[in-house]
């Protein structure tokens, strides 16, 4: 059984100017020991979807429709009867079962906390340690993630890290509780290249010794062909395409995987190649098209795609795309 | 490479920073750019990579004097413009331009596309009258991909990648020769980023720019440049056409630099092994005694941590590596 399994998953947030429906339908599973990366431009609702599934939306967010079940736990929003009872159900787990590493490590430490308060704190409130234990599980888990004199730098204040080592901390408080879902909200897009490299080598080795689920939210598909097994591409609130790796780079079926992939340069390519961008911008989804989100983009777009939305087609077990080229009676070019 | 006569030159330019804090504690100086040569030629982009707080962006706008040199020379056109002042300035200012990371930060949200975009035409006195202004307006949106009717909005109206287009039209509208891009595609979505990088491209292969191009995406810095110059801690480490030193990187830092980059390709990307530089970049106040990369340096010798290595002719190449000294 699936670790996690998302169902038809909506989310809307309540603005000035109406409804933007940030999330709409998105289904997926993962399994244990896999890692999932969701690749998406900034507006396509990635984060949003993985907020929706930890309970961390906005005040003006809310979960309109969809399912969440998480190591055989129903954890949907409607599943609890009041906001209250949703929320402490969801304290329990996060930081402890399911936790995040999230992009900027500056906003996510608290500047006036200790390394030591902020690491020690999941281990005293998940499980029944005590102050001297965790902090022993504390130094455990900085020599982990490779911090190095570990006893002198546990009573140092965040801004006494560097940007990279800001980084290993925030994965060393994800880890504490052993958790069995992380979920990496951009964790390498504010680190320079070397400083990206050592940490995803570390994220890399982490997931092989201690077989975590991992689900990597990013918009760097290199750092997705790196690290990730499945992936999934959203886009305009839902995802278009999910594959394995393998599947996704070199037999990507939807026109906006291909567009992704043909606009980003390689450098092992050698030559004058032009890149060739997507025209046009994504979609409003205050009005979200009424059919495939992608349609005013596609050179590919036929009359159908603007008015229904592109069924789901399954080409292997792990490979699914929505688009109505894959349909049967689609003109084949 | 062309024998032509290089547009920029840049001599041994050294850019400092005072960061004492306080009456009685000691100087402090922060070297940013600390002795760094290197030329353009009309018509070529030159990109300019490194890792944050290596100094490519001081040295950027060094070279379009918003920051004034502590020492060394940038000629360009043959003139020598690190020591011009007043009217002078203004004049030169014509011909270069910069483009900003920000496209949210760069444009007054007060003022309407038409304005931004004028007013460098006012400032140097370019066209006579407001209609001949407003009719090169509509034509510079029509280069950057905008539309005519676009002129009377205002930057909150648009998207990232068109407020980037309108920072383009800004700095063409004065007709610069040279254009400094300081992490100009940084901000924008990879899908954004390619229409941006292809507007640059046709601009220069239209109106025969140069452009320094800043940024620390390396892949998208290698597609657009000819040239490539590598930055560490205020030092250029290797210099030369962009194809050698991807392929064939020859200091150290480059060669490890390009191995941290992820290929998007899963084949390839899963199967190479990385050099994983050890620990970070240096303090620029306290700077390593010799060469700046010889803390994290798998080759460093004890003459790297003492000696300050000399830019070495290496074939069509700079190299600032005692590895490569005859």
């Amino acid at each position: 059984m699936a670790l996690l399994e998302v169902k038809n998953l909506c989310t809307e947030f309540k603005t000035d100017q109406g409804r933007v429906q940030a999330v709409r339908g998105v289904s997926f599973e993962l399994n244990q020991g896999e890692v999932l990366g969701i690749v998406g431009e900034s507006g396509s609702g990635k984060s949003q979807t993985m907020y929706s599934i930890i309970g961390l939306l906005a005040e003006n967010g809310i979960v309109s429709d969809g399912q969440v079940t998480f190591d055989g736990m129903d954890i949907s929003r409607s599943s609890f009867k009041t906001k209250k009872e949703y929320e402490e159900k969801m304290r329990t787990l996060r930081g402890n079962t399911m936790a995040m590493i999230f992009q900027d490590p500056m906003t996510f430490l608290n500047p006036v906390l200790t390394i030591e308060t902020q690491l020690t704190e999941p281990l005293i409130n998940h499980t029944k340690m005590s102050k001297a234990q965790a902090k022993e599980r504390a130094l455990e888990l900085m020599r982990l993630v490779g911090i190095p004199s570990p006893e002198k730098r546990i009573t140092q204040y965040p801004f006494e890290f560097s940007g990279g080592m800001r980084q290993r901390i925030v994965i060393a408080i994800a880890l504490a509780c052993n958790p069995k879902l992380i979920i990496a909200d951009e964790p390498t897009t504010a680190l320079d290249v070397t400083i990206q490299a050592q940490v995803l080598e570390l994220i890399d080795t982490l997931r092989k010794e201690r077989d975590s689920s991992i689900i990597m939210i990013t918009h760097d598909l290199g750092v997705v062909a790196k690290l990730c097994d499945r992936i999934a591409i959203m886009y305009g609130g839902k995802i278009v395409e999910i594959g394995t790796d393998r599947e996704i780079f070199y037999e990507g079926k939807h026109p906006y995987t291909a567009g992704l992939l043909s606009c980003v340069a390689n450098p092992e390519d050698d030559g004058e190649k032009d890149l060739s961008p997507i025209p046009g911008s994504p979609p409003d989804l205050l009005n979200p098209p009424k059919g495939c989100p992608f349609v005013d983009r596609c050179d590919k777009a036929m009359r159908i795609c603007k008015e229904r939305m592109p069924e789901v087609t399954v080409f292997s077990p792990t490979h699914q795309c929505a688009c109505w080229l894959n349909h049967s009676k689609a003109v084949k070019k | 490479m062309s024998e032509q006569e290089a547009i920029l030159k840049v001599k041994d330019l050294k850019t400092h920073f005072d960061v004492t804090k306080g009456l009685f504690a000691p100087k402090q100086i922060v070297k940013a750019v600390d002795g760094v040569s290197f030329e353009i030629k009309p018509n070529e982009t030159f990109g300019l990579v490194g890792e944050s707080g290596c100094g490519k962006s001081t040295l950027g706008r060094t070279i379009v004097k918003l920051y004034d040199p502590v020492s060394g020379s940038i000629e360009f056109n043959g003139k020598d413009i690190s020591k011009l002042k007043g009217e002078e300035l203004k004049t030169f200012r014509k011909e270069m331009q910069m483009i900003f990371q920000d496209p949210y930060a760069s444009l007054n949200p007060r003022m309407t596309v038409g304005e931004i975009i004028k007013e460098p035409m006012i400032i140097h006195n370019i066209y006579k009258t407001d209609a001949e202004r407003e009719a090169r307006v509509v034509e510079l949106l029509e280069i950057v991909g905008l539309k005519p009717d676009h002129i009377r909005r205002y930057p909150s109206e648009f998207s990232g990648g068109q407020r980037q287009r309108i920072g383009i039209a800004r700095a063409l509208a004065v007709n610069p020769k040279f254009i400094v891009c300081d992490e100009a595609i940084s901000a924008l979505d990879v899908s954004i980023q390619a229409q941006v990088i292809n507007l640059l491209k046709n601009i220069q292969r239209k109106m025969g720019l140069s452009y320094l191009f800043i940024a620390h995406d390396l892949s998208m810095v290698k597609h657009i440049s000819d040239t490539i110059g590598v930055m560490y801690l205020g030092h250029m480490m290797e210099c030369g056409p962009s194809n050698d030193v991807y392929h064939r990187p020859l200091h150290p830092y480059t060669v490890a630099l390009l191995s941290a980059i992820p290929i998007p390709d899963p084949d390839i990307s899963k199967a190479k092994s990385r050099i994983v530089l050890e620990g970070e970049i240096p303090s620029p106040i306290n700077p390593p005694k010799g060469c700046p990369f010889s803390t994290r340096c798998s080759k460093a010798t004890e003459r790297c941590r003492n000696e300050m290595p000399q830019p070495v002719q290496v074939g069509n190449r700079q190299v600032s590596c005692f590895l490569y000294e005859k």
